[in-house]
């Protein structure tokens, strides 16, 4: 066991502090949603021309190619710096790029990579569908082989920043009979081809980030299709043998900082009675306890990277981080709503007006996306405990 | 990918595993927790305390110029999990930081006296509700009284006598007071001896943590109601999956904890403080979920279910009570 950094990762913070005390914006990400797009591109292009782009890809295909202790070093010091997130950039760098390393071809590696690393490419998911969500392989939409096109048919759900994407990792059933896992292909779709319709989502916090995308005999050359038709599956899951418990590490560390700002808030805020919340005993426990708990992501994210660099693959322990991440991130969300008062209620039906608020209607977002809590709960049943099975 | 493995290592080592492996037969064999059910159970006998001794229990962390092993914090936790998942004596925690406080002191005979065995140690502390009075823990047989203070340990002696036996809600743990007047101070040392008793006390809270979680999947393997075993309803599965985390996280900075000990960290006091809370949740509550999901027999005398409830809440509130361990963590600065 040990916990101390090697001397030359402790250069590379000193180097990432200095690098993003220089170049990050000092203006922040706009409401309006092009602007905000653009914001994400033109963030993701300075850290391409500083050498930042791909922390966690190969050095081979332009990365940074850093170790999982080394990203999580960076995302420690891009939230001490106050940095951009990634934001519309995240599918592409830690989904689809990551899958085209793994299973692409030399020319989809040589066409997407370089757009993906400079900010060019702005890519978005297509997985879930209206009846698949949790349960993935249920997906319907259909794409059916006519010459050297993949026509496909249907209907995709939960798509964030479909409407600004140029390209859609998208999962389509090619076999008509197939059942589950089988007969799915993973295609990189054009976002500006025709019979492509993209109907926005609203969201309970007023912003526009998800949208419904509809195929109505959408022509992808076959060229694009990643892995072989009918291979979808382990394509889908091979981003997984790229994934070094660093998925959800922006969150993870951002806590630590979370837990420090409500804290801070609790001593200058003042409570129905008159005295500031931290001298309220309640609020000064709970707060103290989910510093406790942040504490202990940092440990558990630790040895996560520790069963990963040993077992050379994730684990079901990732589950276990996740759960406890995104109950901590919902917890620390309602501590911060009840010490703010009326302050709570004031939000303008986007991030900026309030950002406490949007956070609070967020952590549904992480407790649901990528896997529910329930999900999780039965993957740690089955592959962590090795319960009977439920279904 | 990564291009070289990570120099941070927060999973146990070869040499640390075997500490726990060993500990664990020897617990296995010798204190097993069917002991519990005995009404001497508070008892460890002179024989099995100079056993301990011999494996060098009392004295793992303790540098060998003062008599120790000469192991470090890491090795601490990695035993004392064992000792918690089979409901160990506390005198084997208070024997450790009493040779500690003797060692400290300079006091060689004592130290001597601790390290093989010879003496078992009563932990005391004082509460305010008991007004003027000592609350004694493990008294019965014991010899010396250690008291643990954030910046000074002392060890006293005692008479016997002069203690009012109280029944404990825990029958493996002798309870009474006894006035602070009735003490003798033999040896006083530093702050570390409380750090060390609540980084232990978590590492015994995690073992009784995990050890009730492996009840309850056993059982919920073999258990069946309307013809499926209740491991295969979501209902007792995802409690379960509940106290796998509670483990996974009270286990995680546990570690993290131990090392910022040894390596001397200056947020070592507070990464112990976290630990400790996360260990006193996850005991606790998995100890009451242990008993919800296995139903009536759990609350029946002859089932370990109760053992570990009890145990767990008394755990929770000695080497570091919440409310103390809570407050200094709010305005703790953690290092990088």
């Amino acid at each position: 066991m040990d916990l101390d950094f090697t001397p030359e990762d402790d250069a590379l913070r000193a180097e990432m502090r200095a690098w993003l005390e220089a170049n990050v914006p000092s203006e922040p990400r706009p409401a309006e949603v092009v602007a905000a797009g653009q914001y994400d591109r033109d963030w993701q292009r300075r850290l391409h021309d500083g050498g930042w782009a791909g922390i966690n890809w190969p050095k081979d295909y332009g990365g940074r190619g850093l170790s999982a202790v080394q990203q999580m070093i960076w995302f420690e010091e891009a939230a001490r710096a106050n940095a951009p997130a990634m934001n519309s950039m995240l599918i592409a760098l830690m989904h689809g790029g990551p899958t085209l390393i793994a299973r692409g071809s030399e020319a989809q590696k040589a066409f997407h990579l370089p757009r993906i690393l400079s900010g060019e490419a702005v890519w978005c998911q297509g997985f879930s569908e209206p009846g698949a969500g949790s349960d993935l392989a249920a997906i319907k939409t259909r794409g059916r082989v006519e010459g050297d096109e993949l026509v496909v048919d249907g209907q995709k759900m939960w798509t964030s920043f479909g409407h600004w994407a140029d390209y859609q990792e998208l999962l389509v059933r090619t076999a008509p009979d197939s059942k589950r896992q089988q007969g799915l292909t993973w295609v990189i779709c054009d976002m500006k081809l025709p019979g492509i319709d993209i109907k926005p989502v609203l969201s309970m916090s007023g912003e526009h980030h998800v949208n419904m995308v509809f195929y109505d005999n959408v022509r992808i050359p076959l060229a694009n299709v990643v892995g072989g038709v009918g291979e979808g599956w382990s394509v889908a899951m091979s981003t997984l043998a790229f994934e070094r418990g660093t998925a959800f590490l922006a969150d993870q560390v951002e806590l630590a900082h979370k837990i420090e700002r409500t804290i801070a808030l609790a001593r200058k805020t003042r409570l129905e009675n008159g005295r500031l919340a931290i001298e309220d005993d309640g609020i000064a426990q709970r707060l103290a306890r989910l510093k406790a708990d942040t504490m202990a992501i940092r440990a558990m994210t630790i040895l996560g990277f520790s069963r990963i660099e040993r077992a050379n693959q994730p684990g079901p322990e990732g589950s276990m981080l996740k759960l406890f991440v995104t109950t901590t991130y919902k917890a620390l969300s309602e501590l911060a709503a009840e010490i703010s008062g009326w302050g709570f209620f004031e939000y303008g039906d986007n991030r900026h007006s309030n950002r406490m608020t949007y956070d609070f209607m967020w952590s549904w977002v992480l407790t649901i996306a990528a896997g529910s809590s329930e999900i999780q709960r039965e993957i740690i049943a089955d592959r962590v405990l090795g319960l009977p099975r439920a279904r | 990918m990564p291009e070289r493995m990570a120099d941070v290592d927060l999973l146990p080592g070869a040499e640390e595993e075997e500490i726990a492996r060993a500990a664990a037969d020897y617990l296995a064999g010798e204190l097993p927790v069917t002991r519990c059910h005995r009404p001497d159970a508070e008892l460890l006998s002179a024989e099995k305390r100079a056993e301990i001794a011999g494996l060098g229990w009392f004295g793992l962390s303790l540098p060998e110029a003062q008599g120790g092993v000469g192991l470090s914090a890491v090795d601490d936790i990695m035993l004392f999990i064992e000792a918690g998942r089979f409901l160990a004596p506390l005198g084997l925690l208070t024997s450790a930081l009493a040779a500690r406080v003797a060692a400290e002191a300079g006091d060689e005979d004592l130290r001597s006296v601790t390290l093989s065995g010879g003496a078992q140690v009563a932990l005391g502390l004082a509460a305010p509700q008991d007004e003027g009075l000592l609350r004694l823990f493990d008294w019965k047989g014991a010899s010396l009284v250690l008291l643990l203070g954030a910046d000074r340990a002392s060890l006293h002696g005692f008479d016997a006598a002069a203690v009012t036996p109280v029944d404990c809600l825990d029958k493996t743990i002798s309870m009474g007071t006894i006035g602070a007047d009735a003490l003798t101070l033999r040896a006083e040392g530093g702050g570390l001896a409380a750090l060390t008793g609540t980084l232990n006390a978590a590492a015994m809270l995690v073992g009784m943590a995990e050890a009730v979680l492996a009840m309850i999947v056993d059982y919920a393997k073999i258990r069946e109601t309307f013809g499926r075993p209740i491991g295969a309803y979501q209902a007792v599965r995802h409690p379960c999956a509940d106290m796998a985390v509670r483990c996974e996280a009270a286990r995680a900075q546990l570690y993290a904890a131990a090392v910022s000990l040894r390596d001397g960290k200056a947020d070592a006091a507070a990464q112990i403080a976290a630990a400790k809370l996360l260990a006193n949740q996850a005991a606790v509550r998995n100890a009451d979920w242990n008993i919800q999901l296995h139903g009536g027999i759990a609350v029946t005398a002859e089932h370990d279910a109760h053992l570990y409830m009890k145990r767990a809440n008394l755990l929770a509130r000695l080497f570091g009570a919440e409310r103390t361990l809570l407050h200094g963590l709010l305005d703790a600065k953690l290092a990088a």
